[in-house]
């Protein structure tokens, strides 16, 4: 169903839902750094560029506590976190690329295990998406499958109209409360323009041709061609809105303390370093080869999806320009049928 | 006022780089040669490691050429393999790294072939590569540079330097506004940045100066700094990070590049220096010292701090 909110509506529902005890996550200057943090305003939110990390955060924390324990003579004591304190939470301004990261996340969040944490604020979190009206030659969403007009993982989907208003998509029934709830500030659809939307120049890969030139292509000359000068750093997973391995750490004293789950990287020497001091992943391309092989054939494997939406954050940062839209481009040119 | 900056020599640079590269290959002068070659995005420029002269085609150099590539001869890097003598491509500021790493016995000036850069400068991000050099986006180490020609390299491009118009040091400017905060307000800037960090150790590896094997943040027998991106743990990696780089920190300004959090860690560095100057009378250079200023004494070193 599609309705529209001007852009003058827009902000009076964010500030509603925000006086509303409602926490509103949305791209917002942080120390000269855009990212999504909570809105005391709906004016302090930015959305005409990608923020530095992306929206994953909003699910899966740079770090949080997850118990914490205490000694007292013989007796230890712990106390959980409690994932119903979380706040319910609008996320607004996520771009597609972001927006289709997250039912990613959640089939491995939920796979075996029922990651609580990241579940519970999934459940009480509604997501607003935004179609992108422009692009830069490191967003390749169109190659993975994806669109600037991507609904996936948004609950209601803005569209920019010529006007500066959003013609709204509703794609579920957390948008379709959402809608409700503020429903005098959406107005019927008149005679609106939406703005064209970006168009990503990377030709698409045929990620089918690729998952089957890797599965055959463990070793591989690539690997050493294209990540020998890999620094191994852990900037591409964290900016990336599908990578979710985690480190779960013990911080504190022998008396008290608490127990951390915070991201991890599998550029990292340290990320498959055995207590032994073995290191099956012992050179940096093998890491290296983990971070294509996990997104475009294990993830395929296991849950029938790439893992990667095209957003290019990690082409933009990477040190060394290590630049994964043109190595899939490279082994979809190599892939034979 | 006239913003761009002129860098129409870097063309010629790169046809130089690319004959010189082939040559000294070709003639067995080097085994490899570390460089710059351009990647798939619109003015995107990457580092490189050539080994045959048919290969030099592939090298350039442009105001995106950014990377200190002396980080690939460090024992940190020892995926890379190495035998006999290494060509490198060498700005100034990437030069005063290699010496550096000299007067710290990891590199010995023979194993070396330096081909060096007459450098009217390069992009403060690559981000967006393509963006043209001017002064808002040039590197801030850029504009009070006093190494635009390296000394004592083995071959240096014959063009000589444009003209460059005369830009405000911003270090020094902004290091002047935060000395002259109280060390609550200081405290305040310092922590609000540092609570941005993710720990994604960006900064540590692109440093060649942080060869350590393995980094005190990466011990756990015991754990001497906690590896969770909260304060506790940040604050630590930055002190850390800025007292292991004390006189020692060529002021490449890759860890502040590279930083993904845009986190000025050069000012760190920079006010470090400025405290190595007036203190110890050191700068980072173009000669080898043997010791560097934290590791050695001399008679007129300050003692006023023994009580
Ligand atoms: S792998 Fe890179 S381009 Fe793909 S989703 Fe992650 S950060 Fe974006
Ligand atoms: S690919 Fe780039 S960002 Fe990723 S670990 Fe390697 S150097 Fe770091
Ligand atoms: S600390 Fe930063 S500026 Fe200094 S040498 Fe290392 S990377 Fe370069
Ligand atoms: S590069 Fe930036 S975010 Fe990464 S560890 Fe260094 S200071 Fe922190």
């Amino acid at each position: 169903m599609q309705t529209y909110i001007s852009h003058h509506n827009f902000h009076t529902l964010l500030d509603t839902l925000i006086t509303g005890g409602i926490r509103v996550v949305a791209p917002r200057l942080t120390a000269g750094t855009l990212l999504y943090a909570p809105l005391g305003e709906s004016g302090d939110m930015v959305l005409d560029q990608l923020p530095r990390r992306s929206a994953k955060e909003a699910f899966f924390p740079v770090c949080e506590d997850i118990l914490s324990y205490e000694k007292g003579g013989q007796q230890v004591r712990l106390t959980d976190v409690e994932p119903a304190t979380f706040p319910v939470t609008v996320l607004v301004g996520v771009r597609p690329c972001d927006a289709a990261a997250i039912p990613v996340l959640d089939a491995v969040f939920s796979w075996d295990y029922k990651d609580e944490f990241f579940l519970e604020r999934r459940r009480k979190t509604t997501v607003i998406g935004i179609a992108c009206t422009t692009a830069d030659d490191a967003c390749f969403c169109t190659a993975v499958g994806l669109s600037p007009a991507e609904t996936k993982g948004s609950d209601l989907f803005l569209t920019p109209v010529a006007d500066g208003g959003y013609l709204c998509d509703i794609c579920s029934e957390k948008g379709e409360a959402l809608v409700a709830d503020g429903s005098s500030l959406f107005t019927e659809l008149g005679n609106v323009t939406p703005l064209p939307f970006a168009s990503p120049a990377v030709p698409a890969f045929d990620l089918k041709k690729v998952k089957g030139w890797l599965d055959g292509h463990f070793e591989d000359p690539l690997w050493d061609g294209t990540a020998l000068r890999c620094v191994g750093c852990g900037a591409c997973a964290f900016v990336c809105p599908a990578c979710h391995c985690f480190d779960i750490v013990d911080e504190g004293t022998e008396k008290s303390g608490k127990r951390r789950k915070s991201w991890d990287a599998c550029g990292f020497w340290k990320f498959t370093h055995h207590a032994s001091g073995h290191n099956p992943r012992d050179k940096q391309p093998k890491r290296y080869r983990n971070r294509i092989m996990h997104k475009f054939k294990y993830y395929d494997d296991k849950f029938g999806q790439t893992l990667c939406t095209g957003c290019g954050r990690c082409v933009r940062i990477c040190p060394v320009g290590i630049d994964i839209a043109a190595i899939v481009a490279e082994i979809d040119g190599m892939a034979v049928e | 006022m006239n913003n761009t900056i002129d860098i129409s020599h870097y063309a010629a640079i790169a046809d130089s780089i690319r004959a010189e590269a082939a040559r000294i290959l070709e003639q067995g002068v080097v085994t490899a040669v570390v460089a710059y070659t351009t990647g798939r995005r619109a003015g995107s420029v990457q580092p490189v490691i050539i080994t045959a002269a048919a290969e030099a085609e592939r090298l350039t150099f442009t105001a995106a050429s950014v990377n200190n590539l002396a980080v690939y001869l460090t024992k940190a890097k020892k995926d890379i393999p190495r035998s006999g003598r290494i060509g490198i491509v060498v700005k100034g500021c990437d030069l005063k790294a290699l010496v550096g790493l000299m007067g710290e016995s990891q590199l010995q000036r023979d194993q070396l072939y330096l081909i060096g850069i007459p450098c009217a400068g390069v992009l403060a991000s690559t981000v967006r590569p393509a963006e043209a050099l001017i002064a808002a986006t040039l590197a801030p180490k850029c504009r009070e540079c006093d190494a635009h020609l390296p000394e004592g390299c083995d071959y240096v491009p014959a063009v000589s330097l444009p003209s460059a118009p005369t830009l405000e040091p911003s270090y020094a400017a902004e290091i002047a506004r935060l000395e002259a905060l109280t060390p609550a307000e200081r405290w305040a800037y310092w922590k609000e940045q540092f609570a941005k960090c993710i720990k994604c150790y960006a900064c540590r590896q692109v440093c060649p100066f942080c060869f350590c094997e393995q980094c005190l943040c990466d011990r756990n027998k015991p754990q001497m700094v906690d590896t969770t991106p909260r304060p506790a743990g940040n604050t630590a990696w930055h002190i850390v990070r800025a007292m292991h780089l004390a006189g020692r920190c060529a002021g490449c300004a890759e860890c502040e590049r590279v930083c993904p959090m845009d986190i000025p860690l050069n000012l760190l560095n920079r006010k470090m220096a400025k405290e190595l100057k007036e203190l110890f009378d050191y700068e980072a250079g173009f000669a080898v010292h043997e010791k560097g200023p934290l590791n050695s004494f001399m008679e007129k070193d300050d003692q006023s701090f023994i009580k």
